[in-house]
Order: structure tokens, then sequence, then C-alpha cells
């Protein structure tokens, strides 16, 4: 800017000093262009930085959807997997409701070897303190035997019962019971091995 | 089934229970109901209607520094007394309308058959407490005895009046008394949390005696009264410890392999064998452990099924426990011999049929088990099994709300249960004989009593 500045103010000059007679000065030389093919090059080395940046963060970018989608994926698969089963009362059966929930948890303990899980078997608060613990125990055993007949190792489940002990609703009526008799779910290992499966 | 029914009766036993057998005789209308979910079994029971004996208390006197505590003796033993349910006890009548002598004419007068006198001397350290059995109908002392008592501070200090109470029971009555225990019980805090808690048999002395803040349940005295084992989840997965109420140790019972859950310990009369179930094992059922020699994991019932609840017959012969061997919804009361064998049931199941009956807990000095059952459905009640030769019977003794977890006193005469009112919860107590019902800790979300044997020293 200060160059071409100067470069006005000469010209300038010159014209008036040129007015002033004498012969006139040969033209100045031409301000030199554009070195166009350097300039192509640079244009084209920063279209193709650019481009590559570009796909390099469409690539991320893809990776990270994937991840994202894996990982959603995971989560919707450990939700599964501790997705709480329900029972009738003074039952230990697995219900067709609870059949279907523990069969999603089979495709997923399959295709990922190193989950381990704890079954908690809760009873609502009817009936006595200790036998409850044992109908919970029964609860839980029920649920490790449905998913251990198809074909998963025993040796993958822990059992434990709550009894009474532990409500997940604090009520005395049969919306709360129901809610009440249930087979809980801990992932006690693997819970970053957890694959959904197909 | 061959029950020792000599132990029972050199204890001198003499529970008069009568059974109605006739249903014309029952108070409650809506029982023949009732009734109908039962067959085949007589449930009712008609108290001893003859009246107790009336018992008058010679206000307590006090030398050589007795005085000081003498009055607090009086009421403690007044009190035991009347919580023994074996006399009418009258109102205590002012020191100046009777002197030091006893005036057998002026008692008769008033209608006591009985008569206690009391004296608190100072003794140097601590006091002795003179009781005198009086039976004024022959104007003539029966019994006297001496007995050392700590000072008030000492925390020994009311279970040594309660044993003196206990032995007036045994002058008067023959039977022993249940003064000198505790009940040992849950209590639940804000958290859903429980931890194990004491109380004296007349509702004083409430203490802690575990502080995990976790779930802790099912405590049990051992046979001398110096332990209490209970099941723990304060490492998590449920555990059998035993506390030495003394020394403050704890010791875990070892695991079998396979894991599962240990639940429901219960002590062999000698004291050295606990009896518990473990569950969720590929051998679930009971087993028994020898906590003195720490050793010889023995397993004695179960299998497919759960057996539960253990609990020994005084001579340590016989075995009561819980099973759900009859299915999830109907679990029984079944007994048999305490080394394992082949087991009866004592509950009133019939195949196919309904009846809820859980939480056994056989009588320290007789032939009967109690345990709760459901009578009608969602209602729950303390029953008694009589287990003699001659027959069982089947007696309700709660008639209001849901009635849980019975447990015996020492006398044999008493059970501690969890009642469920329509104010809350309570433990109570009731007398098998007369019927009479008293709160002992009303008003707290308590559970699991287990009423401890007679307590020879405060701890």
């Amino acid at each position: 800017m200060i160059v071409r500045r100067f470069f006005i103010a000469v010209t300038a000059a010159t014209l008036v000093v040129g007015s002033c007679g004498g012969d006139p000065p040969p033209p100045p030389p031409a301000p030199p262009g554009p070195d166009m093919d350097s300039l192509r090059a640079y244009q084209d080395s920063v279209q193709a930085t650019e481009e590559e940046a570009r796909r390099l963060a469409a690539e991320e970018a893809a990776r990270r959807a994937e991840e994202a989608a894996r990982e959603r994926a995971r989560q919707a698969a450990e939700r599964t997997l501790v997705q709480m089963v329900f029972f009738d009362y003074d039952m230990s059966e697995i219900r067709d409701d609870a059949a279907s929930a523990l069969r999603a948890k089979v495709d997923i303990l399959r295709a990922s070897p190193q989950v381990q899980l704890r079954i908690e078997g809760h009873a609502d608060d009817r009936g006595s303190t200790e036998y409850n613990l044992a109908l919970g125990n029964r609860r839980a055993v029920a649920v490790r035997d449905f998913l251990t007949g198809f074909g998963l190792s025993e040796s993958r489940f822990s059992v434990v019962s709550f009894g009474e002990e532990r409500p997940l609703e604090s009520g005395s009526d049969e919306s709360a019971w129901s809610r009440n008799r249930r087979g809980q779910f801990v992932i006690t290992a693997g819970e970053n091995a957890i694959n959904p499966g197909n | 089934m061959n029950l020792p029914l000599g132990v029972v009766q050199s204890f001198g036993f003499r529970l008069t229970v009568t059974l109605c057998v006739s249903m014309g005789l029952l108070v409650s209308s809506g029982f023949a109901q009732e009734r109908d979910s039962l067959p085949g079994v007589s449930l009712g029971l008609v108290y001893e209607n003859q009246p107790q004996p009336a018992l008058a208390i010679q206000p307590f006197t006090g030398r050589f520094g007795g005085a000081d505590l003498v009055d607090d003796v009086e009421v403690i033993v007044g009190r035991d007394l009347r919580n023994s349910d074996r006399f009418e006890v009258m109102d205590s009548i002012p020191a100046g309308l009777v002197g030091d002598v006893v005036d057998y004419t002026l008692w008769d007068r008033l209608g006591a058959v009985w008569l206690i006198t009391g004296q608190v001397e100072g003794a140097g350290e601590g006091y002795i407490l003179i009781l005198e059995l009086h039976d004024v109908v022959y104007g003539q002392s029966v019994e006297r005895g001496r007995f050392r008592i700590p000072d008030e501070a000492d925390s020994d200090f009311r279970m040594a009046v309660h044993r003196a109470s206990d032995e007036l029971v045994r002058w008067a009555t023959g039977d022993p008394g249940m003064a000198a225990s505790r009940i040992a019980f849950t209590m639940t805090d804000n958290q859903g949390n429980k931890d194990i808690y004491v109380i004296d048999s007349d509702g004083e002395n409430l203490d802690r005696i575990t502080n995990y803040r976790d779930l802790t349940l099912s405590p049990t005295w051992s046979p001398d009264g110096n332990k209490v084992a209970f099941t723990s989840y304060k490492s998590e997965l449920p555990r059998i410890y035993e506390l030495d109420l003394r020394t403050g140790e704890e010791n875990m019972l070892p695991e079998v392999r396979g894991g599962g859950d240990y639940i429901t310990p219960t002590y062999h009369p000698d004291g050295t064998t606990l009896a518990f179930s473990v569950t969720g094992n590929a051998r679930s059922g009971i087993f028994t452990y020898n906590v003195e020699r720490n050793c010889c994991l023995v397993f004695l019932s179960g299998g497919r099924w759960y057996d539960l609840s253990p609990t020994y017959s005084p001579d340590g012969q016989w075995m009561a426990f819980n099973t759900n061997r009859f299915g999830d919804a109907v679990p029984q009361i079944m007994l048999m011999p305490s080394q394992g064998g082949d087991a009866e049931t004592l509950s009133p199941y019939e195949y196919g049929g309904r009846g809820y009956f859980t939480a056994p807990d056989w009588s320290p000095v007789g032939d009967m088990v109690a345990f709760h059952g459901s009578i009608s459905r969602g209602t729950y009640h303390i029953l008694v099994a009589s287990v003699s030769n001659d027959g069982r019977r089947l007696n309700q003794l709660t008639w209001e709300g849901n009635n849980e977890d019975p447990s015996w006193a020492p006398d044999g005469r008493h059970l501690a249960f969890v009642g469920e009112r329509r104010w809350g919860f309570g433990l109570f107590v009731v007398d098998v004989a007369t019927g009479r019902l008293r709160p002992l800790l009303a008003g707290r979300r308590v559970g699991l009593p287990d009423w401890s044997p007679a307590l020879s020293t405060g701890r």
C-alpha cells in the first residue's frame, strides 16, 4: 500500500514536471504483472489443502457419527441388559413379558462374552421378611436359569436376593407391589465390552 | 413321630391351654368364615378362665443405705410380676398403712393370696435384696432369698432385679419366669437400612448392637446369651456373622463353594452349632456349622426347593423349618430329625390347597411351635401348634391387624412378635395361657424379634 502510494506520488510529480516542457520522459516501465503461474499454483495448493481438510473433517465426522452410533447402540444394549423383569404375586415363574425382555438380553450376552451380570431378586412387602428373602432368591435363580437355558454359561451370573428390603415403589397397593416384585440387573464385568450383536 | 416329652415334663411345663372343639364357643362371629380356609383344623383358644391368684407387695424397706433405691427396686419387681401374667398384682398400699411386720389378717381381708415383702440393704459394694414370699391363706412364709444387686448406675442393675423377680415366680408357680431376658430385633432407619437392637423384657434399655447402616437381619441369641448371630449385607452379599456381646468380636461364617445367600441362622440348644439356610447355591437348603470348633459344614435338607428358618426343639433332637417345596405361594412348616431325614408337615396344608405359614420358633421348654400364617388371604396371625404325642392342635393367638415372626420367651409361655396396626408397627408380647397382650415398643418399624434365653449375668 505504501509502495503504491509512493508510486502514485511519483507519477503525479512527473506529470507536473512534464507540463513544464522539455522532452517527454520515456514511459515508465509497466508495473510488473502478477505471475499467473505461481498464483495458480498457490491457489491450487490452498484449494488442495482446504479440500483435504474438508475430506478429513468429513471423515472425522463420519467416524464420530459411527462412534456415536456405536455408543448409542452400546447404551441401548446396556439398557436392555439391565431392564428389569417383573413377577406375579408369590410366584417365581418367568412371565411372558419377562421372557421377551430376557430373550433380548440373550443376544447381547452372546455377542459380549466378557459381560457378567448380577441378578437381584426382590419381593413386595407382603408376607414374611425371611420367606421373602427366599422368594427373591427363587426369582433371581429363575431368571438365571432362563438365561443359561439359552446356552449362556452359569459362571457369568451371580444371584442375590434382597427380599422385601429394597422396594422400587413405597406404596401399599397393587401398582407399587407389582413394581416391587422384580428381577434387577447389575453389570459386574465387561461394561465397556458390551457388543449389541446383530 | 416320637417327641421327647420327658424333657417337657421335667421342666414342669404346665401350660393350661384348653382347646376349642365346638365352634359355638368362639367369640368372633367372622371366625366361622375364616375357618373355612383351613379345613380339618381346630382353630381357636379358650384361655384359662380360673382367676389368677391375687398377689400383694408390701412396700419394700431399706437399711444401711438401701433406702435410696428401694422404691426403684419395688417398681421393677412389681412390673415383672405383672408381666409374668401369673398373678393379679394388687395396687400398692401406702407404707404408712402397713408396718414392717407382716399382718396376714390384713392382707387376707384385702383379698391377697400371695404376699411379697422385700428389703434392700447396703452391702459395701452394691446391695443385698432380701425377698420373701408369703402364703397369706396359710399365714406363713413360703420362701426367702437374698440377691446381690449392684449400684443403680451399673448396667446390670435392672437385670439383677429381674433375676430376683424370676425367682419369685419360680417360688410361687414352680415355673421359670422371663423377666431377666432381652429381645433382639431389627429396626429400620429412614434410608430403609436395618440394624440390630435389643430391649429388656420390660421395655427398658433400648440399645443398638450393630451399626452398619446396611441390611442386617434375623438376629438369634446363643443359648448362653453371650452372642447374637445374624445375617448382614454389610460386605455386599448376605452372610452370617456371630457377634460376641461381651467383647464386640465378630466372626463371619465361611462360605460354601458356589456362593448363595446365607440367611436365617439359629443356635442348637448346646450352643456349639449354628443351623442356617443357603439359597441360590447348587445345593440350597439348611446347613449346620460347628462354631465352637470352626468346622464341619453339614448339609441337612433342601434341593430344588428351599428350606429355611430352622428352629431346634429344646433337646436338640428335632428341627422345625419353613419350606417352599409345595410351591412358592404356599410356604409350610415342617418337622424333621435335627440330623436330617424324613420331614413331615406341621402346618395345616392340604395338597393343592392354599395357606401361607412361615417363621417357626420352637418353644424352649415345651412341645409347641409358634409361627405365623395367613388365615384369610393377606392377613397374618400368630399361631401355635402343639407337637405332643396326643395329637396336633393349632391355636390362633392374635385377631387384630397383621402379626408376624413370633419368638418364645424363656418361660415357654410368652411370645414376642411384630404387630401391624392402623397406627403403625410395634413389638408386642402375648401370654399364650391368658391371651393377654402388651405392647413392648410401639410406633417403630421393627422386625424379626428373637427372645433371649434367661440371662444369668448382665453384659
